[in-house]
C-alpha cells in the first residue's frame, strides 16, 4: 500500500483530524511512560528512548465491569457495543504483534464480547523502534523493530518528519481523514526508512535461538534450575502485568448492602492467591512452581495450543524485574540444561 | 569496599558448621543490574560482589513465602541450630532489628556481615544517563564521584547525580547489628524531612490532587509489598476474601485503600530502606508516605524503628505520657 510523509510539527493537526476516535498514546509520568487515553495532544510522549508500558489496557482493561445488580431491578449488563472507535497511537511493533497472540485466546471456545468488540473497534498506529532497548529480543521470536504485523499504520521517525506506511484498510480510513496534512513519500524517504530499519535490527544485542524449546521444556519439568531461578523471585506481578501477551484475569463480585457489580480484573500467575483453592490447598504452593508455570505457559503450552510462543521479545519483564529475574537468561539455561 | 575482604569473610562464614547458606550480591545478567545470590559451597564464593549498584535489600529473602522459618524454639537455640549468613547495609540491619524485636526472626538464627554503606545508586537514574548498556558495567565510588566503566571506557559522574534519594537522607549508614563489620564506621546524615514538610504545608485539596495523580497509575503488582523487608506476615490482609478489605478493582479509591493500609501497617516499623519506591514499575513516590509516618512517629513518640532489637515495637507499647490530642 501507500506511503506518506507527515512533518513532525503537523502531528497535532494530524491527530486533530481524528477527533472522533478515542486516542490512546504514551504519556510520560516522571520516569515512567504509560499508555493512557489522551485529552491533550501536548502530553503525548513519542520519545524513542523511553519504552512505554502496558498498551494492552486499551483493549483489555485492568478493571472491566461486566454487569451491575441491585436489590430491586434485574441484572444490567454493561454493553461493550457502546465503545467508541479507538486508536492506539505510538504502539511499538512488538506490542502490536502481541494482540495477534491475545486474539485466539479471546476468540476461542467462548468468544469474549468485551475484548472482541473493543478489539474490532481499535486501530493500531505503530512507531518503529529506531533505537532498540537493552533487553529487546524480538528478532529471536519472529519479530523485528520495524515489524508491521498486527498494525494498521506504521510511523517511522525520520529527521523532521514521520514516514507513514499504510498496512490495512482500517489504516487507509484513518489516512483518508487526515490526508490534508500528508504528502506522498518519495523514493529517498523510503530508502532512508529502510536504512533505519536495517540499522535498528543490527543494534539488537540480546538474542536466543528458541528452536526445540518446547521439547526441551517437556524433558526438564523436575529440574534444579527452577529452584535456582525462583529463589530470587519476590512473587510480585510486574512481569505479568507489564507483559503485552499475558491475559489472565479473575472475576469478582463487589457489592454493598443494596447493589453491586461483577468485575473482571487482571490476575497474575506469580501471586500465591492465583491457584489457591477454596479448601486451602494450593497446587502451586511456592515460587518455584509459579515461575516454572509462567515459562511453561509461554514457551510450551502456548505452542501446544496455538503453535507459537506467548512472547514477543519486548524485554519488559526483564527491564522491570526488581531482582533481575531474566527471561533470556532462563531460556538460555533451559536450552543448555541436561 | 575491598571485594577480597568481603569474599574472605564470606568464606569464613560458610565455613562455620552452623551456617547453612549465605545471602549476598552478585553481578546481574546485564548492564548495571545486580542479582541476589544464595551460596552454599565455597566454589560459588567468587561470584560475590558489592558496589554502589547493590541497591536491593536482601533481608526479604529471610522471610519470603510467608514462612519465617528461622524462628527457633528455646531448645533449638541451645543446640546451636542452623544459621543463615547475610550481608546487610545500615538500613537492612535496622530491618533485622525491627523483625527481631517483633519476634519474626531470632537473632541466634542469623550470622550478620555488616557493610558500612556510603549510599547506593538509583538504577533508574544511571540507566537514563547511560541507556542501552548490555555488557556488564563496573561502578566504584571515589572522592564523591562514581567511576563507571562500560566496555573499557570510564566515565566520572558526581555522586549527587546518581545516588538514590533515600540514601541522601540516610541517618544510619553503618549497620547497627552485626557479627562482623567490613570496614570503618561511617557518619550518618542529620535527620532531614524538608520534602515531607513541603507536602504537609499543602492544602487538603492539593494533597488529594497530588496523591490522586500518583496513585491513579498504580497497577497493583504488589512489588512494593513483596519487596518490603517488614512485610512478612504469613497471609496478608490484602489477599483476604472474607471480608475483602481491599477490592481487586484498580481505581483511585481501591488504590488509595491499598497504599494507606500499607503505610499504616508500617507505622513505627518502616526503616527507610526505600525498597518499595525502588521497585515500583510506575514510579510512585512511596517513600513520601512512609517518611510522613516516620516523622510523625518520631515527633509524637520519640521513636525510631529498628534501632535496638531489645526495645519493644512502638505499637505494642502504651505509655500514660503518650500524646493523645489527636484522639477524637
Amino acid at each position: 500500500m501507500d506511503s506518506y510523509i507527515l512533518q513532525k510539527e503537523k502531528l497535532n493537526n494530524f491527530l486533530d483530524s481524528l477527533k472522533e476516535y478515542e486516542i490512546w498514546a504514551p504519556v510520560q509520568k516522571d520516569a515512567t511512560t504509560l499508555f493512557e487515553v489522551i485529552r491533550d495532544f501536548q502530553n503525548i510522549s513519542l520519545d524513542l528512548n523511553h519504552q512505554p508500558i502496558i498498551s494492552k489496557s486499551a483493549v483489555f482493561p485492568q478493571t472491566e465491569p461486566l454487569f451491575t445488580f441491585d436489590n430491586d431491578a434485574a441484572i444490567k449488563e454493561t454493553s461493550p457495543k457502546e465503545e467508541k472507535d479507538t486508536i492506539v497511537f505510538g504502539i511499538r511493533p512488538c506490542d502490536a504483534r502481541s494482540f495477534k497472540l491475545l486474539d485466539p485466546v479471546f476468540e476461542g471456545d467462548f468468544p469474549d464480547p468485551y475484548y472482541l468488540t473493543r478489539r474490532n473497534k481499535t486501530a493500531l498506529i505503530g512507531i518503529a523502534c529506531n533505537e532498540p532497548f537493552p533487553n529487546c529480543f524480538c528478532t529471536s521470536i519472529d519479530g523485528n523493530p520495524f515489524s508491521k504485523e498486527g498494525l494498521d499504520l506504521l510511523f517511522t521517525s525520520l529527521n523532521d518528519s514521520f514516514y507513514i506506511e499504510v498496512i490495512t484498510d482500517k489504516g487507509k480510513t484513518i489516512i483518508d481523514k487526515a490526508s490534508s496534512h500528508l504528502t506522498q513519500a518519495k523514493a529517498e524517504d523510503t530508502k532512508e526508512k529502510e536504512q533505519l530499519a536495517k540499522a535498528s535490527e543490527g543494534k539488537i544485542k540480546r538474542q536466543i535461538n528458541l528452536d526445540g524449546i518446547k521439547e526441551k521444556l517437556a524433558a526438564i519439568f523436575e529440574h534444579a534450575i527452577w529452584d535456582k531461578f525462583s529463589s530470587k523471585c519476590i512473587g510480585c506481578g510486574i512481569c505479568t502485568y507489564s507483559c503485552p501477551t499475558c491475559y489472565c484475569f479473575d472475576m469478582q463480585d463487589e457489592s454493598s448492602a443494596r447493589k453491586g457489580r461483577r468485575v473482571r480484573t487482571w490476575d497474575s500467575c506469580m501471586f500465591a492467591e492465583y491457584t489457591l483453592h477454596a479448601s486451602g490447598h494450593n497446587p502451586r504452593p511456592t515460587r518455584t512452581e509459579r515461575l516454572r508455570n509462567r515459562i511453561y505457559h509461554k514457551f510450551k503450552f502456548n505452542i501446544d495450543n496455538f503453535g507459537v510462543p506467548s512472547c514477543v521479545g519486548c524485554g519488559r519483564c526483564i527491564a522491570l524485574c526488581p531482582v533481575n529475574v531474566d527471561l533470556i537468561e532462563i531460556l538460555s539455561t533451559i536450552k543448555e540444561a541436561e | 569496599m575491598n571485594i577480597q575482604k568481603l569474599k574472605d569473610e564470606a568464606k569464613r562464614a560458610i565455613g562455620r558448621k552452623e551456617v547453612t547458606h549465605l545471602i549476598g550480591y552478585q553481578k546481574g545478567s546485564y548492564g548495571f543490574r545486580i542479582s541476589p545470590i544464595f551460596i552454599e559451597t565455597k566454589e560459588e564464593l567468587d561470584r560475590l560482589t558489592f558496589s554502589p549498584l547493590c541497591s536491593l535489600s536482601l533481608v526479604n529473602y529471610l522471610t519470603i513465602e510467608g514462612k519465617p522459618a528461622q524462628v527457633q524454639s528455646e531448645e533449638e537455640k541451645k543446640s546451636k541450630a542452623k544459621k543463615v549468613a547475610i550481608f546487610v547495609r545500615g538500613c537492612d540491619s535496622r530491618a533485622l532489628n525491627q523483625i527481631i524485636a517483633e519476634k519474626g526472626l531470632s537473632r541466634e538464627s542469623l550470622y550478620i556481615i555488616g557493610i558500612p554503606c556510603k549510599g547506593v545508586i538509583d538504577l533508574k537514574k544511571i540507566e537514563a544517563q547511560f541507556p542501552n548498556v548490555v555488557d556488564p558495567a563496573e561502578v566504584v565510588e571515589e572522592n564523591g564521584k562514581y567511576i563507571i566503566t562500560i566496555n573499557d571506557q570510564t566515565h566520572e559522574v558526581p555522586k549527587e547525580e546518581l545516588i538514590a534519594d533515600t540514601c541522601k537522607v540516610c541517618q544510619y549508614p553503618t549497620p547497627l547489628t552485626y557479627n562482623k563489620l567490613l570496614g570503618d564506621k561511617l557518619e550518618g546524615n542529620p535527620a532531614n524531612y524538608d520534602d515531607i514538610q513541603k507536602l504537609e504545608e499543602k492544602t487538603p485539596e492539593e494533597k488529594w490532587s497530588f496523591w490522586q495523580n500518583q496513585l491513579d497509575r498504580c497497577i497493583r503488582c504488589y512489588a512494593c509489598k513483596n519487596s518490603c523487608p517488614l512485610c512478612y506476615c504469613d497471609g496478608c490482609i490484602l489477599d483476604k476474601l472474607t471480608p475483602q478489605w481491599v477490592r481487586r478493582s484498580v481505581d483511585t479509591n481501591e488504590n488509595l485503600m491499598f497504599h494507606v493500609t500499607r503505610a499504616f501497617h508500617l507505622a513505627g516499623r518502616c526503616v527507610s530502606c526505600g525498597e518499595c519506591e525502588r521497585v515500583c514499575p510506575v514510579g510512585i513516590p512511596l517513600m513520601k508516605l512512609n517518611r510522613k509516618m516516620e516523622k510523625d512517629v518520631k515527633e509524637l513518640f520519640d521513636f525510631e524503628a529498628g534501632k535496638d532489637p531489645e526495645v519493644k515495637p512502638l505499637l505494642n507499647t502504651f505509655n500514660i505520657e503518650d500524646p493523645d490530642d489527636f484522639v477524637l
